[in-house]
């Protein structure tokens, strides 16, 4: 599984990775007005939350070997 | 009695538009454009603007110059690429209007890169294809959702539509749930579109987005499908990342250093075709693999993939940030190094079958689909997956000519007559839709990798005979029968549920539609019937629920009203 890193010290809580995730990892903690990772087995690698976090704060660790590959032959 | 307003919250609009992605923005604001009056609203599943997959590919737009002669693209296409499927008259409108529709994104505050005479910039696959490619950037849709709030186009965010609601044969909305809340939402509107995109079965990374619950929501509302044999597009990927490998087509070497390639695709083709898969299958079978990419000899990894990234044809900030980070960890998790590549078939699939018109209007009055949800259906493209259907840049080009196209249909519909929906049918499939959550049974992952492990091998889905798709058929209508058991814990799982029925059906269209077309064309390759045969199949396959069961029926390609016959 995709591992999502977060350095929650530098998080402004602008919430852009909650809102650029196109496949529902994120939710967001109103509270702690941060985001949870709430799905990240479904993390497909797009590295849109990494690429406009503008704190630069979050980092994607894509687990190649772990990708399901169905026998194709 | 159940009354709407007890069922959850009910929207209105006009016009509702179901998926903020490329297609779906691009008829908003065509729907604006066309009637500013029109209430337009758009919902999607996660984020209007952020969703889809134009934001996500190359950046890349096909469009057709006068110069290169709309004649010779029609020519080209029907020959080379969809072999005499094609809606001619389609493809040649598609031609015409595709520059025009470069300057209408332009106008929407999508950044189209120009050079000093102010023509597009452009780059070709390959050098004799009467097509070009402009150059984007991958901001585009979130400057297109920007220019749609201008213009008075509503959104709402984080909804998943799953059922059309009907009165009589009336679409008059539609049902669904917010992601986050799991709340109940309603929506009544004059005329639906379907803009959710196509059927990936979410194998590939990146590309999994799409889930066909449009598709899926269309033909429960009785629409027809066509050209669902075609929804099954491999592109090359390295073994070890999974990353796509461009133009590896061109390249395939077996362990005793055979160019396999060359043997089916002697020439430079346009873009990936499934013979050269079937090579691979085949040599794998034989023990001669693992089969390499030479990537020292990859021409269009070398030369076309590079344009793309050189300041001297377009500085896109986006997607260099884009295409650097992703590449680059898949470079630097790679096992292996020095040109030979060991490289397998990933199922993008790219099943799009909704049946639509030369407007976009579905078989169901009152519904209309557009980009990925009906480029096979639309039969554009002849015989092959669409996008990209062996025309990269199809994708977006699609996506923009036919939310174009349909918002004036789709506007005129949805002022023509404002069905009411019936509260006892939105009570009867809103119980459907959050069945799941009530119960306990088969998790939705599970049943997505049962489906993976029927539409991913090479001898089921892509070189096909009846004995296999028999067999992979037989495997998929026993998911199908467990579908009745998904469970899910909360409304991220509950929208899973219906991904993964939407993927059973998906795959039950495939193989019903490939076993009754016996001949082999474009990406419909059959070891049982080899040969194109235009006598019995230049048809179009149609899909259409007869009682709870899938009916297949044949149509005549009116190829004599076309310029070009076989």
């Amino acid at each position: 599984m995709n591992a999502i890193q977060i350095d929650r010290d530098r998080c402004s809580g602008c919430q852009t990775c909650y809102d650029a995730c196109f496949v529902d990892v994120y939710r967001w903690d109103a509270e702690a007005d941060q985001p949870i990772i709430a799905y990240p087995e479904d993390c497909v690698e797009c590295n849109k939350c990494e690429l406009e976090c503008p704190e630069e704060c979050i980092r994607v660790v894509p687990d190649f070997p772990g990708i399901y590959w169905p026998e194709v032959v | 009695m159940a009354t709407l307003d007890s069922l959850g919250t009910v929207l209105t609009a006009d016009l509702l538009i179901v998926g903020g992605g490329i297609a779906g923005l691009a008829c908003a604001i065509s729907a604006k454009e066309t009637d500013p009056d029109v209430d337009v609203l758009v919902l999607d599943k996660v984020v209007a603007g952020w969703g889809g997959k134009a934001n996500k590919g190359g950046g890349n737009i096909v469009f057709m110059d006068p110069a290169d002669g709309i004649d010779n693209f029609v020519d080209f296409h029907v020959h080379n690429v969809g072999e005499f499927l094609e809606d001619q008259e389609l493809l040649r409108d598609f031609g015409n209007e595709s520059r025009g529709n470069l300057e209408r994104l332009e106008s929407w505050g999508v950044h189209i890169y120009r050079d000093d005479a102010g023509e597009p910039k452009y780059v070709r696959w390959l050098p004799e294809q009467p097509w070009r490619l402009a150059v984007l950037d991958q901001d585009l849709t979130l400057n297109m959702a920007k220019h749609a709030r201008k213009l008075g186009v509503r959104f709402m965010d984080r909804v998943e539509i799953i059922d059309l609601l009907k009165d009589g044969e009336r679409v008059c909305g539609a049902i669904g749930f917010g992601m986050v809340d799991g709340a109940c939402v309603v929506v009544q509107a004059g005329a639906v579109v379907l803009a959710n995109g196509n059927q990936c079965y979410k194998l590939m990374p990146r590309w999994s987005s799409a889930g066909g619950e449009g598709i899926a929501a269309a033909w429960r509302a009785g629409a027809a499908m066509r050209g669902a044999e075609f929804g099954n597009f491999i592109n090359w990927v390295f073994a070890d990342t999974k990353e796509v490998c461009q133009g590896a087509e061109d390249v395939l070497y077996n362990t005793k250093g055979e160019n396999i390639s060359k043997r089916v695709r002697p020439t430079l083709e346009s873009d990936v075709a499934s013979k050269e898969v079937v090579e691979w299958w085949n040599e794998v079978k034989a023990g001669n693999g693992p089969i390499c990419a030479n990537m020292a000899e990859n021409y269009v990894n070398n030369e076309i993939v590079p344009a793309f990234h050189e300041d001297k044809l377009a500085v896109r900030p986006v997607s260099m940030k884009f295409w650097g980070l992703t590449i680059g960890k898949a470079m630097a998790a790679s096992t292996v190094h020095g040109p030979m590549q060991p490289v397998m078939p990933g199922l993008n699939a790219e099943l799009s079958p909704i049946k639509v018109d030369h407007q976009m209007a579905t078989t169901v009055p009152g519904l209309f689909a557009i980009g990925d949800a009906c480029y096979a259906g639309a039969c554009l493209a002849g015989a092959v997956p669409a996008p990209p259907g062996r025309m990269r840049g199809s994708g977006l080009g699609f996506a923009t000519f036919s939310g174009v196209r349909c918002a004036p249909a789709a506007v005129a519909a949805a002022r023509a007559a404002a069905g009411q929906p019936d509260a006892a049918q939105a009570e009867a499939l809103k119980a459907r839709i959050f069945a799941p959550l009530g119960r306990t049974g088969m998790a939705a992952p599970d049943m997505v990798r049962a489906v993976q492990d029927v539409m991913a091998p090479v001898g089921y889905a892509l070189y096909k005979s009846a004995d296999r798709m028999e067999e992979a058929l037989d495997k998929v209508l026993a998911l199908k029968a467990q579908v009745p058991t998904l469970a899910a814990g909360d409304p991220h799982y509950l929208a899973a549920c219906h991904v993964a029925e939407s993927m059973v059906l998906g795959a039950e269209m495939f193989y019903r539609a490939s076993l009754v077309r016996e001949e082999s064309r474009g990406w419909h390759l059959r070891e049982d019937f080899p040969q194109r045969d235009d006598a019995k199949f230049l048809k179009w396959i149609e899909l259409r629920d007869a009682d709870g069961e899938m009916a297949v029926s044949l149509h005549d390609v009116p190829v004599d009203t076309y310029s070009l016959r076989p």
